[in-house]
Protein backbone atom coordinates (compact mmCIF):
# COMPACT_ATOMS: atom_id res chain seq x y z
CA UNK A 1 0.00 0.00 0.00
CA UNK A 2 1.29 3.45 -0.94
CA UNK A 3 -1.47 5.66 1.35
CA UNK A 4 0.47 5.37 4.51
CA UNK A 5 1.71 7.88 6.53
CA UNK A 6 5.61 9.21 5.16
CA UNK A 7 7.17 9.71 8.81
CA UNK A 8 5.11 7.13 11.29
CA UNK A 9 7.33 7.78 14.21
CA UNK A 10 6.60 11.40 14.14
CA UNK A 11 2.70 11.42 14.06
CA UNK A 12 2.52 8.73 16.94
CA UNK A 13 4.63 11.07 18.94
CA UNK A 14 2.41 13.62 17.97
CA UNK A 15 -0.72 11.44 19.43
CA UNK A 16 1.12 10.56 22.26
CA UNK A 17 1.80 13.84 23.05
CA UNK A 18 -1.47 15.03 23.00
CA UNK A 19 -3.04 12.19 24.66
CA UNK A 20 -0.66 12.39 27.84
CA UNK A 21 -1.45 16.68 27.79
CA UNK A 22 -5.18 16.34 27.52
CA UNK A 23 -4.52 13.67 30.26
CA UNK A 24 -2.20 15.51 32.58
CA UNK A 25 -4.84 18.80 31.84
CA UNK A 26 -7.41 16.54 33.38
CA UNK A 27 -6.52 14.84 35.78
CA UNK A 28 -4.48 17.36 37.47
CA UNK A 29 -8.14 19.61 37.50
CA UNK A 30 -10.35 19.15 40.73
CA UNK A 31 -14.34 18.10 39.80
CA UNK A 32 -15.89 21.39 41.43
CA UNK A 33 -12.64 23.82 40.70
CA UNK A 34 -9.91 24.82 43.04
CA UNK A 35 -10.98 23.69 46.58
CA UNK A 36 -14.55 24.11 46.02
CA UNK A 37 -15.35 21.22 48.72
CA UNK A 38 -18.79 19.81 48.88
CA UNK A 39 -20.39 21.52 51.71
CA UNK A 40 -24.04 20.25 51.00
CA UNK A 41 -26.11 17.99 53.20
CA UNK A 42 -29.39 16.68 54.68
CA UNK A 43 -29.83 19.45 56.70
CA UNK A 44 -30.60 17.21 59.44
CA UNK A 45 -28.61 16.92 62.88
CA UNK A 46 -26.03 19.46 63.61
CA UNK A 47 -23.91 21.12 61.40
CA UNK A 48 -20.48 19.80 60.95
CA UNK A 49 -17.69 21.68 62.55
CA UNK A 50 -14.38 19.80 62.46
CA UNK A 51 -12.24 20.45 65.46
CA UNK A 52 -8.82 20.29 63.56
CA UNK A 53 -9.84 23.29 60.84
CA UNK A 54 -11.72 25.58 63.95
CA UNK A 55 -7.92 27.33 64.50
CA UNK A 56 -6.61 27.28 61.00
CA UNK A 57 -7.68 30.20 59.35
CA UNK A 58 -10.28 30.20 56.09
CA UNK A 59 -8.19 30.51 52.92
CA UNK A 60 -10.20 32.45 49.55
CA UNK A 61 -10.18 29.44 46.76
CA UNK A 62 -10.80 30.79 42.86
CA UNK A 63 -13.55 31.63 41.91
CA UNK A 64 -15.05 32.97 45.42
CA UNK A 65 -15.12 36.81 44.36
CA UNK A 66 -17.41 35.57 41.54
CA UNK A 67 -20.94 37.61 41.11
CA UNK A 68 -20.08 39.50 44.16
CA UNK A 69 -21.54 42.90 44.71
CA UNK A 70 -19.88 44.27 47.63
CA UNK A 71 -22.59 45.35 50.97
CA UNK A 72 -25.19 42.86 50.31
CA UNK A 73 -28.58 44.05 51.62
CA UNK A 74 -29.18 43.18 55.21
CA UNK A 75 -31.97 40.37 54.76
CA UNK A 76 -33.44 37.68 57.00
CA UNK A 77 -34.21 34.90 54.49
CA UNK A 78 -34.02 34.43 50.65
CA UNK A 79 -37.01 31.82 50.52
CA UNK A 80 -37.10 28.49 52.16
CA UNK A 81 -36.31 25.20 51.35
CA UNK A 82 -32.34 25.72 51.70
CA UNK A 83 -29.93 26.58 54.68
CA UNK A 84 -26.74 28.31 54.63
CA UNK A 85 -24.75 28.12 58.24
CA UNK A 86 -21.90 28.55 59.82
CA UNK A 87 -19.57 29.16 62.60
CA UNK A 88 -17.08 32.33 62.69
CA UNK A 89 -13.88 32.51 64.41
CA UNK A 90 -11.15 34.20 65.04
CA UNK A 91 -7.97 32.36 64.16
CA UNK A 92 -5.60 33.95 66.83
CA UNK A 93 -7.77 32.18 69.80
CA UNK A 94 -10.26 30.06 68.08
CA UNK A 95 -13.14 31.95 70.08
CA UNK A 96 -16.28 32.58 68.08
CA UNK A 97 -16.94 35.97 67.08
CA UNK A 98 -20.12 37.61 67.62
CA UNK A 99 -22.10 40.73 65.93
CA UNK A 100 -19.82 40.46 62.81
CA UNK A 101 -21.14 40.80 59.16
CA UNK A 102 -20.96 37.81 56.62
CA UNK A 103 -22.67 38.08 53.19
CA UNK A 104 -23.85 34.67 51.43
CA UNK A 105 -24.97 35.07 47.33
CA UNK A 106 -25.99 32.18 45.14
CA UNK A 107 -28.48 30.96 42.34
CA UNK A 108 -31.79 29.67 43.59
CA UNK A 109 -34.87 28.95 41.92
CA UNK A 110 -35.94 33.08 41.81
CA UNK A 111 -33.38 34.49 40.02
CA UNK A 112 -29.28 34.35 39.78
CA UNK A 113 -26.32 34.78 41.86
CA UNK A 114 -26.64 38.88 41.67
CA UNK A 115 -30.10 38.42 42.31
CA UNK A 116 -29.99 36.21 45.49
CA UNK A 117 -27.26 37.80 47.94
CA UNK A 118 -27.51 39.18 51.58
CA UNK A 119 -25.78 40.03 54.72
CA UNK A 120 -26.46 38.65 57.51
CA UNK A 121 -25.20 38.28 61.37
CA UNK A 122 -23.32 36.16 63.52
CA UNK A 123 -24.90 35.02 66.79
CA UNK A 124 -23.02 35.15 70.32
CA UNK A 125 -21.47 31.36 69.41
CA UNK A 126 -20.34 32.92 66.16
CA UNK A 127 -23.26 30.99 63.93
CA UNK A 128 -24.69 32.94 61.06
CA UNK A 129 -27.77 31.59 59.30
CA UNK A 130 -29.75 32.62 56.64
CA UNK A 131 -33.16 30.54 54.45
CA UNK A 132 -33.01 30.84 50.57
CA UNK A 133 -35.09 29.12 48.33
CA UNK A 134 -33.52 25.67 46.80
CA UNK A 135 -30.41 26.06 44.94
CA UNK A 136 -30.39 25.46 41.39
CA UNK A 137 -27.12 25.09 38.80
CA UNK A 138 -25.15 27.29 37.60
CA UNK A 139 -22.85 26.94 35.24
CA UNK A 140 -23.17 23.46 35.06
CA UNK A 141 -23.30 22.36 39.13
CA UNK A 142 -25.19 24.24 42.06
CA UNK A 143 -22.50 26.28 44.15
CA UNK A 144 -22.95 28.84 47.07
CA UNK A 145 -20.60 32.06 48.05
CA UNK A 146 -19.83 33.19 51.32
CA UNK A 147 -17.57 36.23 52.32
CA UNK A 148 -16.35 38.48 54.95
CA UNK A 149 -15.20 41.85 53.56
CA UNK A 150 -15.47 44.21 56.57
CA UNK A 151 -11.63 45.04 56.96
CA UNK A 152 -11.37 44.09 60.96
CA UNK A 153 -10.37 40.86 59.64
CA UNK A 154 -8.70 39.37 56.73
CA UNK A 155 -10.80 39.03 53.60
CA UNK A 156 -12.17 35.32 52.47
CA UNK A 157 -14.17 35.38 49.71
CA UNK A 158 -15.19 31.35 49.25
CA UNK A 159 -16.82 28.98 46.55
CA UNK A 160 -18.49 25.89 47.61
CA UNK A 161 -20.92 23.58 45.90
CA UNK A 162 -23.61 21.41 46.99
CA UNK A 163 -25.88 18.26 45.13
CA UNK A 164 -28.81 19.39 43.95
CA UNK A 165 -31.03 17.43 46.19
CA UNK A 166 -29.50 19.26 49.21
CA UNK A 167 -30.72 21.22 52.20
CA UNK A 168 -28.24 23.02 54.07
CA UNK A 169 -25.02 24.02 53.32
CA UNK A 170 -22.58 24.50 55.93
CA UNK A 171 -19.16 27.16 55.94
CA UNK A 172 -17.35 27.80 58.79
CA UNK A 173 -14.94 30.43 58.88
CA UNK A 174 -11.67 31.06 60.78
CA UNK A 175 -10.76 34.96 60.16
CA UNK A 176 -7.55 36.44 60.91
CA UNK A 177 -5.99 39.96 61.25
CA UNK B 1 -33.61 8.31 0.90
CA UNK B 2 -37.53 7.93 1.04
CA UNK B 3 -39.33 10.95 2.95
CA UNK B 4 -40.20 8.50 5.83
CA UNK B 5 -36.61 8.04 6.62
CA UNK B 6 -35.61 11.18 6.21
CA UNK B 7 -38.52 12.24 8.82
CA UNK B 8 -37.50 9.50 11.11
CA UNK B 9 -33.37 11.17 10.33
CA UNK B 10 -34.62 14.36 11.67
CA UNK B 11 -36.46 13.65 14.14
CA UNK B 12 -34.23 11.58 16.01
CA UNK B 13 -31.41 14.84 15.56
CA UNK B 14 -33.86 17.19 16.70
CA UNK B 15 -34.05 14.46 20.24
CA UNK B 16 -31.36 16.56 22.07
CA UNK B 17 -32.73 19.74 21.34
CA UNK B 18 -36.42 18.51 22.23
CA UNK B 19 -35.10 17.04 25.69
CA UNK B 20 -33.11 20.10 26.57
CA UNK B 21 -36.07 23.40 25.59
CA UNK B 22 -38.04 20.89 27.37
CA UNK B 23 -35.94 20.50 30.68
CA UNK B 24 -36.93 22.63 33.63
CA UNK B 25 -33.44 23.57 34.05
CA UNK B 26 -34.24 26.39 31.58
CA UNK B 27 -37.62 27.84 33.00
CA UNK B 28 -37.59 31.39 33.74
CA UNK B 29 -33.99 31.77 32.39
CA UNK B 30 -32.35 34.43 30.72
CA UNK B 31 -32.22 34.32 26.53
CA UNK B 32 -28.60 33.84 26.49
CA UNK B 33 -28.79 30.94 28.84
CA UNK B 34 -31.67 29.17 26.11
CA UNK B 35 -29.54 30.24 23.01
CA UNK B 36 -26.45 28.89 24.77
CA UNK B 37 -28.07 25.41 25.95
CA UNK B 38 -29.84 25.04 22.30
CA UNK B 39 -26.84 25.62 19.95
CA UNK B 40 -25.21 23.01 22.71
CA UNK B 41 -28.11 20.60 22.15
CA UNK B 42 -27.60 20.94 18.14
CA UNK B 43 -23.99 20.68 18.81
CA UNK B 44 -24.32 17.44 20.21
CA UNK B 45 -26.84 16.37 17.19
CA UNK B 46 -23.87 17.49 14.43
CA UNK B 47 -20.76 15.97 16.00
CA UNK B 48 -22.77 12.69 16.32
CA UNK B 49 -23.53 12.97 12.52
CA UNK B 50 -20.03 13.89 11.34
CA UNK B 51 -18.35 11.07 11.39
CA UNK B 52 -21.21 8.88 9.70
CA UNK B 53 -21.43 11.58 6.88
CA UNK B 54 -17.31 11.07 6.06
CA UNK B 55 -17.61 7.50 6.38
CA UNK B 56 -20.49 7.04 3.42
CA UNK B 57 -18.68 9.87 1.66
CA UNK B 58 -20.61 12.71 2.13
CA UNK B 59 -17.40 15.19 2.10
CA UNK B 60 -19.91 18.08 0.88
CA UNK B 61 -22.19 17.73 3.59
CA UNK B 62 -19.35 16.86 6.55
CA UNK B 63 -17.60 19.80 5.39
CA UNK B 64 -20.53 22.19 5.87
CA UNK B 65 -21.63 20.51 9.42
CA UNK B 66 -17.96 20.54 10.51
CA UNK B 67 -18.12 24.41 10.14
CA UNK B 68 -21.89 24.69 11.46
CA UNK B 69 -21.03 22.39 14.93
CA UNK B 70 -17.84 24.42 15.19
CA UNK B 71 -20.34 27.90 14.62
CA UNK B 72 -22.39 25.85 17.78
CA UNK B 73 -19.61 25.71 19.99
CA UNK B 74 -18.69 28.93 19.56
CA UNK B 75 -22.19 30.48 19.86
CA UNK B 76 -22.67 28.11 23.22
CA UNK B 77 -19.18 29.62 24.81
CA UNK B 78 -20.43 33.74 23.06
CA UNK B 79 -23.83 33.64 25.13
CA UNK B 80 -22.60 31.86 27.99
CA UNK B 81 -20.07 34.86 28.28
CA UNK B 82 -22.83 36.86 27.49
CA UNK B 83 -24.98 35.19 30.62
CA UNK B 84 -22.07 35.61 32.91
CA UNK B 85 -18.38 36.66 31.96
CA UNK B 86 -16.78 36.36 35.54
CA UNK B 87 -18.34 32.60 35.65
CA UNK B 88 -17.27 31.91 32.43
CA UNK B 89 -13.75 32.72 32.41
CA UNK B 90 -13.74 30.67 35.51
CA UNK B 91 -15.05 28.14 33.80
CA UNK B 92 -12.03 28.00 31.46
CA UNK B 93 -9.69 29.02 34.07
CA UNK B 94 -6.61 26.74 35.16
CA UNK B 95 -8.72 26.55 38.57
CA UNK B 96 -11.91 25.76 36.52
CA UNK B 97 -13.71 22.39 37.38
CA UNK B 98 -12.90 19.20 34.97
CA UNK B 99 -15.89 19.79 32.67
CA UNK B 100 -14.60 23.34 31.81
CA UNK B 101 -11.60 21.74 31.30
CA UNK B 102 -13.27 19.47 28.89
CA UNK B 103 -15.27 22.37 27.24
CA UNK B 104 -11.75 24.36 26.66
CA UNK B 105 -9.91 21.30 25.44
CA UNK B 106 -12.64 20.27 23.27
CA UNK B 107 -12.93 23.59 21.63
CA UNK B 108 -9.05 23.19 20.52
CA UNK B 109 -9.42 20.51 19.39
CA UNK B 110 -12.11 21.14 17.45
CA UNK B 111 -10.99 24.19 16.49
CA UNK B 112 -7.49 22.21 15.05
CA UNK B 113 -9.48 19.51 12.87
CA UNK B 114 -11.87 22.13 11.38
CA UNK B 115 -8.37 24.22 10.58
CA UNK B 116 -7.28 20.93 9.11
CA UNK B 117 -9.92 20.26 6.98
CA UNK B 118 -9.78 23.73 5.65
CA UNK B 119 -6.06 23.51 4.93
CA UNK B 120 -5.54 19.99 3.33
CA UNK B 121 -4.55 21.05 0.44
CA UNK B 122 -2.08 23.33 1.84
CA UNK B 123 -0.57 21.48 4.22
CA UNK B 124 2.87 19.23 3.69
CA UNK B 125 1.73 15.91 4.86
CA UNK B 126 0.68 12.52 3.26
CA UNK B 127 -2.79 11.99 3.20
CA UNK B 128 -2.77 9.07 5.62
CA UNK B 129 -1.06 11.27 7.82
CA UNK B 130 -4.12 13.91 7.70
CA UNK B 131 -6.95 11.32 7.99
CA UNK B 132 -5.03 9.92 11.46
CA UNK B 133 -4.81 13.38 12.49
CA UNK B 134 -8.32 14.65 11.77
CA UNK B 135 -9.96 11.44 12.95
CA UNK B 136 -7.88 11.07 16.16
CA UNK B 137 -8.57 15.19 16.99
CA UNK B 138 -12.20 14.28 16.09
CA UNK B 139 -12.18 11.47 18.42
CA UNK B 140 -11.04 13.87 21.20
CA UNK B 141 -13.47 16.50 20.41
CA UNK B 142 -16.58 13.93 20.94
CA UNK B 143 -14.80 12.41 23.93
CA UNK B 144 -14.08 15.97 25.21
CA UNK B 145 -17.34 17.24 24.49
CA UNK B 146 -19.70 14.56 25.65
CA UNK B 147 -17.96 13.85 28.33
CA UNK B 148 -18.15 17.87 29.56
CA UNK B 149 -22.12 17.26 28.57
CA UNK B 150 -22.66 14.38 30.89
CA UNK B 151 -20.67 16.19 33.96
CA UNK B 152 -22.50 19.19 33.82
CA UNK B 153 -25.67 19.83 35.69
CA UNK B 154 -28.27 21.18 33.04
CA UNK B 155 -30.52 20.86 30.37
CA UNK B 156 -29.45 17.72 29.05
CA UNK B 157 -29.65 15.83 32.96
CA UNK B 158 -32.25 13.33 33.73
CA UNK B 159 -33.09 12.14 30.13
CA UNK B 160 -30.88 14.05 28.71
CA UNK B 161 -27.98 11.61 30.04
CA UNK B 162 -28.74 8.50 28.35
CA UNK B 163 -29.24 10.45 25.05
CA UNK B 164 -25.88 11.85 25.08
CA UNK B 165 -24.16 8.46 25.94
CA UNK B 166 -26.17 7.40 22.71
CA UNK B 167 -25.45 9.99 20.90
CA UNK B 168 -21.80 10.02 21.76
CA UNK B 169 -21.71 5.97 21.58
CA UNK B 170 -23.03 6.46 17.69
CA UNK B 171 -20.09 9.72 17.27
CA UNK B 172 -17.19 7.12 18.29
CA UNK B 173 -18.08 4.18 16.70
CA UNK B 174 -18.76 6.37 13.30
CA UNK B 175 -15.12 7.13 13.62
CA UNK B 176 -13.70 4.27 13.34
CA UNK B 177 -16.08 3.29 10.57
CA UNK B 178 -15.04 6.18 8.50
CA UNK B 179 -11.69 4.54 8.84
CA UNK B 180 -12.49 0.85 8.49
CA UNK B 181 -14.73 1.87 5.50
CA UNK B 182 -11.92 3.83 3.73
CA UNK B 183 -9.71 1.31 3.90
CA UNK B 184 -12.52 -1.22 2.34
CA UNK B 185 -12.18 1.50 -0.26
CA UNK B 186 -9.08 1.83 -0.79
CA UNK B 187 -8.52 -2.13 -1.23
CA UNK B 188 -11.24 -2.79 -3.77
CA UNK B 189 -9.98 0.43 -5.85
CA UNK B 190 -6.28 -1.43 -5.88
CA UNK B 191 -8.10 -4.82 -6.60
CA UNK B 192 -10.13 -3.13 -9.53
CA UNK B 193 -6.97 -1.48 -10.71
CA UNK B 194 -4.61 -4.91 -10.58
Amino acid sequence: MHDRPSRPWLLALVLVVITGGVAYALLSSEPSGTDAANVGDSGRGEAPDPEERQCKATRSNPGGTNNYIPDGPAAESLGDGFIITGRVRAAADCKPLEDLRIQVWLATETGGEQDNRASVHTDADGVYRIETDPTVAQFGEPNIHVGYDDGDYREVFIRRVVDLDDKRAVVNLTLRR
Amino acid sequence: MSSLRLGAAVALLALPLAVALTDTHLEGQSAALVISTAAAALAVSALALQPLLAGTGRLRWHRMLGGIALALVLLHLGALYLESPEDTLFALSLDGPTRGRMAALATAALIAVVALGVLRRRLPMASATWRILHGFLAGLVIFLGFGHAILTDGALDGFGTPVLLAFGAVALVGVGSAFAARRRRARSSAAASR
